[in-house]
């Protein structure tokens, strides 16, 4: 039964309004079976890389991170460069959340090998685009199996 | 500071002495020529005058002795007695100059001679010549003729030696005494007098050679007379004085460029530290304004997303527990997140505009502006626009600011002509002298002219927000764009009679507008 214990949707937000928001957004619009919340981007790779707090966490994925930029201690950067740079986990697709299109975020991100980037607030018509585009079908299929 | 080589160059003491007597030299030639000439000339006519008066006295003297002779010899002649003329010849022994004699009868017939001693060679004439004398050979030879009672009775004739050689000989023995004698007494004199002379033109010299040794030209030679070679003094002490002035004033002129050229030094570092520090200052400014910019896209705009957010879920959530009022009043509170996160949105782009390089390319309008305007007329259908686009020239640019030229004029175009019955929207472009031009018109609520200049300000609106919907940033970000690119922009417009927005590029875009 791993298929049904499998994390979706990584959501990495420190903004609680933001993060309610956005998971709300993704239920409306039936994208995801399970999404998990974490904070910053420390707890964030804790729970990839199975560490501290998420040591025996025994559900498999995520298969979708949304990480948001800018957070307290380890920010979006770091998260992505650390996830990218794992061979166990690099091939997990990441959108970067970004307040604004400010060029070197966007530059960056991409240089680290996030996969797409969407503004908020989350306009969900345009995450589907991204999902889309980034060949992310298993959202689709998820969405007729919910 | 002359370098042992400027010394070699001059003349030193001991060329000096050369020029010394050089003038020494010439001016006791001066002094001796001209004496020497003046005693010659002086001699020669004295000589020559002195012989001339030598032979006539001597002429005289042979014609009285010739006379006395004569008389003495008439009685001898009248009762002809050559003995006794022969004694009065012999006489003639006391006068040693005169070397022969004789005495001619009335007939011609030699009755008498006299030969003095030494001389026995000597020659009478065969028949005796009228009265006269006659010179040759250093000897003077005279006839007279002896009288007695308007009777000829004779002739007597004499023969003289005149020693004019040696006569000569003693006057230029004479002359020559008078001669060594004066040019002695010139000698002295000159001696005395070219000191005076040539002492104060050694002194110029030694101060020349001092001045050109120690570059020292404050020093004067000394005026002792009032000559000519007081008027050198003077104008070589003239000369320089000039030449002092000058270099003064070249030391002048030089020491005020050093100031200058070092106070320029000085200016031009303190320029360079200052633009340093301003551009350090303006790098922190640009730094701490990315900073700014940051911060206002993520943080202000987070709690601007919380409550156009929960004002949306607030109206999807309780829709059944809200009033009409609560909801109107909600849909206020959510559209006025979204234009408060649209002004920070065109804020961003306008800052962000001053940053970002331009990367120019080849611009093709026609297709830029049917691709914005079927974008916008996608997201608006609502209109039935009469749109029409015209030709355009082709220009040179960065196309993605270029497309946000044209959303802005496009959609303001739109914005301001949705009222109108039958929105008219023209667009052109024509290439002029050096640049092309390019217009947007519309039928709609143009503009007051008075406030042409408010019109491409931030935040500056020429409508009220219940009028037409914006945040003031569109047309300055255009601005913006459109003088980055080296161009200009301006409108014209009535109210209620539509506007018009030219915008010009430069034909050649120069890297210094970028």
């Amino acid at each position: 039964m791993e298929e049904f214990d499998q994390v979706d949707i990584l959501l990495v937000e420190d903004n609680p309004m933001d993060a309610e928001l956005t998971m709300r957004g993704l239920r409306d619009q039936k994208l995801a079976n399970q999404i998990t919340w974490v904070k910053d981007g420390e707890e964030a790779l804790d729970y990839v890389f199975r560490r501290g707090a998420y040591a025996n966490r025994t559900d498999g994925g995520p298969r979708l991170i949304l990480l948001d930029l800018k957070m307290p201690r380890v920010g979006g950067i770091e998260v992505t460069k650390a996830i990218k740079g794992d061979e166990r986990t690099r091939r997990i697709p990441i959108v970067i959340m970004t307040s604004s299109q400010e060029e070197n975020d966007i530059i960056d991100s991409y240089n680290l090998g996030a996969n797409s980037y969407i503004v908020k607030p989350l306009d969900f018509g345009s995450l589907a685009e991204v999902a889309r585009q980034a060949g992310f079908y298993w959202l689709a299929i998820n969405r007729v199996a919910t | 500071m002359p370098s042992p080589n400027a010394c070699s160059a001059y003349p030193t003491g001991d060329r000096m002495s050369p020029i010394g007597s050089s003038i020494h030299r010439k001016l006791l030639v001066v002094v001796l020529a001209t004496a020497a000439f003046a005693l010659l000339f002086t001699g020669t006519i004295m000589a020559v005058y002195d012989m001339r008066n030598f032979r006539d006295s001597s002429v005289t003297d042979l014609a009285a002795q010739a006379d006395i002779i004569g008389l003495a010899a008439t009685p001898a002649l009248e009762f002809e007695d050559p003995q006794a003329a022969q004694a009065y010849l012999e006489a003639l022994r006391g006068k040693p100059t005169i070397i022969g004699a004789a005495i001619y009868t009335a007939k011609g017939t030699r009755f008498a001679t006299y030969i003095a001693a030494g001389h026995d060679a000597i020659e009478f004439p065969r028949i005796p010549e009228l009265d006269g004398h006659a010179f040759g050979g250093g000897e003077l030879g005279l006839f007279k003729r002896i009288v007695s009672d308007n009777e000829i009775l004779g002739t007597v004739y004499l023969k003289a030696r005149l020693d004019i050689v040696g006569r000569l000989l003693d006057r230029l023995k004479v002359l020559g005494v008078v001669m060594a004698m004066a040019l002695a007494v010139a000698v002295m004199i000159a001696r005395r007098m070219q000191r005076k002379v040539t002492h104060p033109i050694l002194e110029i010299a030694g101060v020349a050679r001092n001045v050109m040794e120690k570059r020292d030209f404050s020093s004067r030679a000394n005026k002792v007379t009032d000559d000519e070679i007081g008027t050198l003094v003077d104008a070589f002490n003239g000369m320089l004085a000039e030449i002092d002035r000058v270099i003064g004033e070249r030391k002048r002129a030089e020491g005020a460029l050093q100031d200058s050229e070092s106070r320029l030094l000085e200016l031009n570092a303190e320029l360079e530290q200052r633009v340093e520090s301003r551009t350090a200052q303006l790098a922190a400014a640009n730094k701490d304004l990315e900073g700014f910019s940051y911060s206002v896209s993520h943080d202000l705009r987070a709690p601007i997303r919380a409550i156009g957010g929960f004002s949306s879920l607030l109206a999807e959530d309780h829709a059944a527990e809200l009033s009409d009022e609560a909801k109107r009043k909600l849909a206020i509170i959510s559209g006025e997140a979204v234009r408060m996160g649209q002004l920070i949105d065109d804020l961003l782009a306008l800052s962000r505009l001053g940053r970002k390089a331009i990367e120019p390319t080849e611009l093709d309008m026609v297709a830029i502006v049917r691709s914005v305007y079927e974008r916008l007329n996608h997201a608006d259908p609502g209109h039935a626009v009469d749109f029409r686009l015209g030709s355009m020239p082709r220009a040179h640019g960065d196309r993605n600011l270029f497309e946000q030229v044209w959303m802005n004029l496009l959609s303001n175009a739109i914005k301001f002509s949705a009222r109108k019955e039958q929105p008219v929207i023209e667009v052109g472009g024509i290439t002029a002298e050096n640049e092309y031009v390019y217009f947007v018109r519309d039928n709609g609520a143009g503009f007051d002219e008075r406030y042409q200049a408010k019109l491409f300000g931030v935040f500056q609106r020429l409508h009220r927000l219940d009028e037409f919907p914006g945040t003031g940033v569109g047309l300055a970000l255009v601005h913006r764009i459109v003088t980055r690119h080296g161009g200009r922009i301006w409108a014209d417009g009535k109210p209620d009679q539509g506007a018009t927005f030219h915008f010009s590029l430069p034909r050649e875009l120069s890297d210094g507008g970028i």
